[in-house]
């Protein structure tokens, strides 16, 4: 993994740096995503993970400026380098500007959580997915048709010839996020982003999802930011992991070190609250103690201390940590690291 | 589609069929009929009326019989000649007196549910994708004014001010000198500048609730997450809000029809006394309040029968509007 340093620019797809995306309540801001900084490598997957409320769905949103009022982004950058010298910050573009719409949809594909209410029940799967491809690629209305279809067989629908005139409401659930993945990789993205694409599917239906996507990136070769709380699943599709918190990322490596050498504690206590098969005589799980915190009310200092096991008193309450560099492919922000150059 | 209007048609046979039953039943309950009230008006003027005169209009119109047998007798009339029966006050064939006012009722209406549905939609619209907004603001005032104002106060307020400050008199359909001339263009040019008034008048108060309608449904839809699906392919703000949300939106909107159009016809019976207009409702009060039996209830019978239509009509629109009415 460390040998993928020496031309870390390079292969860099997408680059979110101080990322800050803020909603304006009349109760107080809530800083959903606080200075978020990762990358997503071209052709890989990346996982995203976190207690619900943590931020990524946020930051998931953000890239596509699709975080809705009272929401916005307030400051950093999301440059996506759509190959050679061609970066985008798609942060400062204008929300309703063409150069948005055509990085919505052809460079960065999106699947949600509810399969069930994310597609339009009033339009036919064809006509939905036709409009995205008319939308982005120059062709003729038959050749969409043609490109839906093999798309539809593409994430193994069986009869796509049918399903195409078929409307969602016909359509089991595991179908039509099936139907949600074709769509997104119609127009043959370089990024694909899922929020919890799995969270709202029985078991069964969740693991062939997921080996879909696996399948599917051998195939097409984008990369997926795969937006999680489920360490499992993380597991098997992630080479890469961000860890977040309250609005933060607190660690990132690679899925191997995560889950064998984590350095935060919070790391640590999420990995622990896993059930696992085979291991029920070491006892009782250990779930991390209290909540995640108002986030009206911030806790000072790091914002995981009144949580934390390993506090160091009298600094994590005032001293909000800033990320050190254990490695060339590990981040972490916590005092208990800090960065003796930094 | 065609299976499903077919199976509607046929559903509508029986239900105009009880409804006139009733109908005529309920005419026939106040006590006394049109003779009592004949009587009655020239014995008040100081006239006598001979029996055998009371009888021999009494068979005429077969008065006498039971209320059953009157309306076997009309209906089979209705059916095998289009003969509605007649009007006592009037003495004349009913069908001489609906039709006319039946047409412009008609007229009116249609023209009063386009300009409820497309003033209501636009505003609504504009109203649900700037909630809060200034815009927002002002068709939400105008909006609780137009629900708040009757009909026909609005009506009055318009004769008194157009008369008064433009010296016009906007009542009625036609200016004097068309009133019963030959259909002609400037006959149709003067109807048109005379039709807008109990268009908006009557619209009003239609409009108003249809902004409240499609912006709260409107606002209930545009978060959802198809709406954020079809954003996220790259689909252009406005062909997005109109193509997804607001189709949805439109679903309260047509299933009013149903009632929109009896409403107008029957509901709207002070504005047009107010502004004089030949319509159904006027003719239709008068009618009732003189026992009027046939007029009377021959206009409840089309009345229910375009409640029936429209039902009809709003139930295809649906269909054709949500595949999910049409396919189960």
């Amino acid at each position: 993994m460390s040998n993928s340093n020496h031309n870390a620019g390079a292969d860099i797809l997408l680059d979110i740096r101080g990322l800050k995306t803020y909603f304006h309540l009349d109760e107080g801001t809530v800083r959903a995503v606080d200075g978020v900084d990762f990358t997503v490598p071209r052709g890989t997957t990346i996982g995203i993970v976190g207690e619900s409320g943590c931020g990524k769905s946020v930051t998931a949103f953000s890239i596509l400026q699709l975080v809705e009022k009272p929401g916005r982004i307030e400051e950093g950058s999301i440059v996506l380098n759509t190959g050679g010298q061609n970066r985008v910050d798609i942060a400062a573009l204008d929300h309703d500007s063409e150069e948005l719409r055509q990085i919505r949809g052809k460079d960065i594909g999106m699947i949600f959580q509810e399969p069930m209410t994310s597609l339009s029940m009033m339009y036919t799967v064809g006509f939905q997915m036709t409009e995205a491809i008319r939308l982005h690629m120059d062709v003729e209305k038959d050749e969409a048709r043609d490109r839906a279809i093999e798309m539809l067989q593409a994430v193994g629908i069986p009869r796509p010839e049918q399903r195409f005139d078929a409307y969602p409401f016909e359509l089991s659930g595991g179908m039509r996020q099936r139907v949600m993945i074709a769509m997104a990789l119609s127009c043959d993205p370089m990024l694909l982003i899922a929020d919890e694409p799995t969270t709202a599917l029985d078991v069964t239906t969740q693991a062939q999802i997921l080996e879909l996507m696996q399948q599917l990136q051998e195939e097409f070769g984008m990369a997926i930011m795969l937006i999680t709380h489920d360490l499992g699943v993380v597991a098997e599709m992630c080479s890469e992991v961000v860890v977040m918190y309250l609005g933060e990322v607190v660690e990132q490596a690679d899925v191997d070190t995560i889950f064998h050498n984590p350095q935060h504690p919070y790391t640590q206590a999420l990995l622990q609250s896993i059930p696992r098969l085979g291991h029920s005589h070491e006892g009782r799980l250990n779930p991390i103690v209290g909540s995640v915190p108002d986030p009206y009310h911030r806790p000072s200092g790091c914002p995981f201390h009144p949580r934390c096991t390993q506090i160091i008193t009298g600094r994590c309450e005032t001293v909000h940590p800033e990320i050190s560099r254990l490695d060339p492919r590990h981040t972490v922000r916590c005092l208990l690291h800090e960065d003796p150059h930094g | 589609m065609i299976q499903y209007i077919l199976h509607r048609v046929l559903l509508m046979i029986p239900t105009v069929f009880g409804i006139s039953i009733l109908c005529f039943g309920i005419i026939q309950l106040p006590p006394g009929d049109f003779l009592t009230f004949y009587v009655a008006e020239l014995s008040a003027q100081g006239e006598s009326v001979p029996e055998a005169q009371i009888a021999q209009l009494e068979r005429q119109y077969g008065l006498g019989r039971p209320w059953y047998v009157q309306y076997f007798l009309w209906m089979k009339n209705i059916i095998t000649k289009g003969d509605f029966g007649r009007s006592f006050t009037w003495n004349k064939p009913v069908s001489d007196l609906i039709w006319d006012r039946i047409a412009f009722t008609m007229l009116i209406t249609l023209l009063t549910v386009v300009f409820v549905w497309i003033v209501a939609l636009f505003i609504g619209k504009y109203a649900a994708t700037h909630q809060y907004s200034l815009g927002d603001y002002i068709a939400t005032f105008f909006g609780f004014i137009g629900l708040a104002v009757p009909n026909f106060l609005l009506a009055l307020l318009l004769l008194y001010y157009s008369l008064k400050l433009f010296g016009l008199s906007p009542a009625g359909l036609f200016s004097p000198e068309y009133q019963d001339a030959p259909w002609s263009v400037g006959k149709w040019i003067d109807l048109l500048a005379h039709l807008w008034i109990p268009i908006v008048i009557l619209g009003t108060a239609g409009t108003a609730g249809a902004i409240r309608i499609l912006r709260a449904n409107l606002l209930d839809e545009l978060h959802k997450p198809y709406v954020i699906t079809a954003r996220a392919k790259g689909v252009p703000e406005r062909t997005l809000i109109w193509r997804y949300p607001v189709r949805v939106a439109l679903n309260p909107f047509i299933s009013t029809v149903g009632w929109t159009l009896p409403d107008l016809v029957s509901g709207s019976i002070i504005v047009s006394v107010v502004l004089n207009l030949p319509t159904t409702g006027p003719l239709l009060l008068g009618a009732l309040l003189q026992q009027d039996m046939f007029l009377a209830g021959s206009f409840i019978l089309l009345v229910s029968i375009l409640t029936v239509i429209g039902t009809l009509i709003s139930d295809v629109l649906l269909a054709w509007l949500d595949p999910r009415i049409r396919f189960s």
